[in-house]
């Protein structure tokens, strides 16, 4: 009976071995961790709140996340805090550049308020770069905005635009514009140069040692050359030659289309022409032939 | 490969084409994305955008499937 009753044990036993093991076999592949699911996108590393501010030039077929993330990264000087810098830095700084340096020795006067739009009545006698720096903190507050209240001259320039990588030249006089555009080539940093009277304007990109400097396609000042100073401009004369050198200067840092180099652009805004003018480099530049 | 999702149903013209042009920009050629839209205007303008920017695509019901070109 013990030996029956082990046998039976045994048959019981060697039974639910082998039903465990067809089970196992008939039974499904056993679950699996489940697969991560792909991560979401990143957009780049730009933000929800960058991706809505900068929505419009995201959107563009030429701009994308490379070039947002190019501007955002550079570091761009404005020389002077009047007509040509209104547009240029509102429009560098609404398109998000990633610090914006703007330096102006004077303070905002009555007479600046026609053709200067980043100042208003109550800034008179502010500095103008303080003035300026306040309103462009208020358009984007991610920005880095650093005035300078201080003039560009030969012996401060190569300070001033050590570790800039692009310099947009608004001063209003040719021997700011030459000291600008000999410490750029100097050193090796791209310059928009652009100059604007009356209802003519002008706008150059430089890179120093490929393309013509400014020196190269103006080898000297005029002799009689008058400044806005002594002579007249309309506000939105300056208004288009800035925008255009804001352009211009978005080019240079993101590569998007090709700058106006070897060469300037001269606009005539009373008959409305626009001309591309040649310029080629000099040998014997005395602030690029050795480049 | 694994096809990444996106869910612009919370947003309106442009962000729905903008945020679908930014995934696409993060993703390799031939990778696919599909995009989960409402009804209406995004599902008319994701896939003509799509298609202009010269990517393949294909609408099931609110899903559009876009091949990254």
């Amino acid at each position: 009976m013990s030996d029956g009753g082990a046998s039976r044990r045994g048959f019981f036993r060697d039974l639910g071995k082998a039903v465990a093991s067809t089970r196992d076999a008939l039974a499904p592949d056993p679950p699996r961790e489940p697969a991560p699911p792909p991560p979401p996108p990143d957009f780049g590393g730009l933000s929800d709140a960058e991706i809505e501010r900068y929505a419009r030039q995201l959107v563009l077929p030429e701009w994308g996340t490379a070039a947002q993330l190019a501007i955002s990264e550079a570091n761009v000087l404005v020389v002077g805090a009047g007509a040509l810098a209104a547009p240029v830095a509102t429009y560098l700084v609404g398109a998000g550049v990633g610090r914006l340096g703007i330096l102006d020795p004077d303070d905002v006067e009555l007479s600046n308020l026609h053709r200067q739009t980043l100042h208003f009545t109550p800034d008179l006698g502010v500095p103008k770069a303080e003035s300026a720096a306040a309103k462009l903190r208020f358009l984007n507050p991610d920005v880095i905005v650093e005035p300078y209240q201080v003039r560009l001259e030969e012996e401060n320039a190569a300070a001033l635009i050590e570790g800039q990588d692009v310099v947009v030249d608004c001063s209003d006089s040719f021997a700011t514009r030459y000291a600008v555009n000999a410490a750029c080539c100097a050193a090796g940093v791209r310059l928009v140069e652009a100059g604007v009277l009356g209802l003519q304007g002008m706008v150059m990109s430089i890179k120093p040692g490929r393309t013509a400097c400014y020196r190269c396609a103006f080898p000297a000042a005029p002799a009689d050359a008058p400044s806005c100073a002594d002579a007249g401009v309309l506000g939105p004369a300056a208004g288009v030659i800035g925008s255009l050198q804001a352009l211009e200067a978005m080019k240079l840092v993101t590569g998007v289309a090709p700058a106006i180099a070897d060469g300037f652009l001269q606009v005539d805004l009373a008959s409305g022409d626009f001309l591309r003018v040649h310029a080629a480099r000099r040998a014997d530049c005395p602030d690029c032939g050795k480049l | 490969m694994a096809v990444r999702t996106l869910d612009i149903t919370p947003y309106t013209c442009p962000m729905t084409w903008v945020r679908t042009k930014l995934a696409l920009e993060a993703l390799a050629p031939g990778d696919e994305l599909d995009v989960r839209c409402r009804p209406g205007e995004a599902l008319e303008n994701v896939p003509r955008s799509a298609r202009e920017a010269g990517h393949a695509v294909t609408v099931d019901g609110t899903t559009i499937r876009i091949v990254r070109a």
